[in-house]
């Protein structure tokens, strides 16, 4: 008879833990990749296959994180950068070059005035340049 | 036509990109890079065409600045915080002309205001100031900015709050 899972020391049954699901719509050529890459790698199920592409992708992020490259050397030495626009979302800023500006008075007066206030709200035009 | 947009590298060939600007063009070509790794005046970002990597059709550069605050004038001292103000000047952005019209510019913009959101974050700073050409000044207004100087200057000194560049990000 198998045993009950049982939380120690308590006699209650465990809750079994829910895993979440991940479900994807793929277009027929990300459908045909993603069947060769598992067949190239060797993996069996999605959820293996999953699984090592988060790991690949977190560790790629962790490395842009850190500002390092990720690149590519073929055995001749010639050498690939791999820039993934996602990606470079991560990549940390080198701190931005300090410049002097010269402001007018009238310049000045305008500014502290903005300043001074709330912010405008966005434009349609602006909204739209932000998604993605 | 698939571009990313990402920083001047030394390997970038800007020799091809025009503007039609010949300042723009020549600060791409002859400063950008040896400010951005020598002098540390500017970063730029440069838009590159998948199809031809390295060759550069647009690009825009940024600095931070600051607005002291002993140089306002006194009547508007009292509201402002007791700091100088920190700032993000988006000093340049062009388009190679054969490639405008498809929105390049908007998305070279965008970019900018991304990073200049990003560097608000690690480095604290309150808006973004470009001095835009007068031809460009209704594009800029299209995304928020606001002339300091109406009819003034040449070109036109405009600012875009960093708070409203977040809001605008979480609407999106």
């Amino acid at each position: 008879m198998p045993k009950a899972n049982l939380v120690k020391g308590t006699g209650h049954r465990a809750k079994p833990t829910r895993k979440p699901k991940f479900q994807a719509d793929l277009a027929p050529f990300e459908d045909s990749a993603v069947r060769s890459l598992k067949q190239q790698l060797q993996l069996t199920s999605n959820s293996d296959f999953f699984s090592e592409a988060v790991a690949l992708f977190q560790w790629a992020v962790s490395e842009r994180r850190q500002g390092h490259r990720i690149v590519s050397e073929s055995a001749n030495g010639e050498k690939k950068i791999l820039v993934l626009p996602r990606l470079e979302r991560v990549a940390p800023e080198s701190a931005l070059p300090q410049v002097r500006i010269d402001w007018t008075e009238k310049e000045l007066g305008r500014l502290a005035e903005l300043l001074s206030s709330e912010p405008a709200k966005p434009t349609e035009a602006l909204v739209r340049a932000m998604k993605g | 036509m698939a571009t990313v947009i990402r920083r001047l590298e030394e390997s970038d060939s800007p020799e091809n990109c025009d503007c039609r600007d010949e300042a723009l063009n020549n600060y791409l070509k002859r400063h950008a890079w040896n400010n951005q790794q020598k002098s540390s005046i500017g970063v730029t970002y440069v838009a590159i065409d998948e199809l031809a990597p390295g060759a550069v059709i647009g690009y825009f550069t940024l600095a931070t600045s600051s607005a002291l605050r002993d140089s306002f004038p006194k009547k508007y001292v009292r509201g402002l915080p007791a700091y100088d103000v920190p700032v993000i000047l988006l000093a340049r952005l062009a388009v190679d002309h054969r490639f405008g019209g498809h929105g390049l510019g908007r998305e070279l913009l965008s970019e900018a205001l991304r990073v200049s959101l990003r560097a608000s974050k690690q480095v604290g700073c309150r808006c973004v100031i470009v001095d835009a050409y007068p031809t460009a000044v209704e594009w800029y207004q299209r995304y928020g900015f606001t002339a300091l100087e109406v009819n003034k200057r040449s070109p036109v000194r405009m600012y875009l709050d960093i708070r409203t560049i977040e809001a605008a990000r979480s609407v999106s």
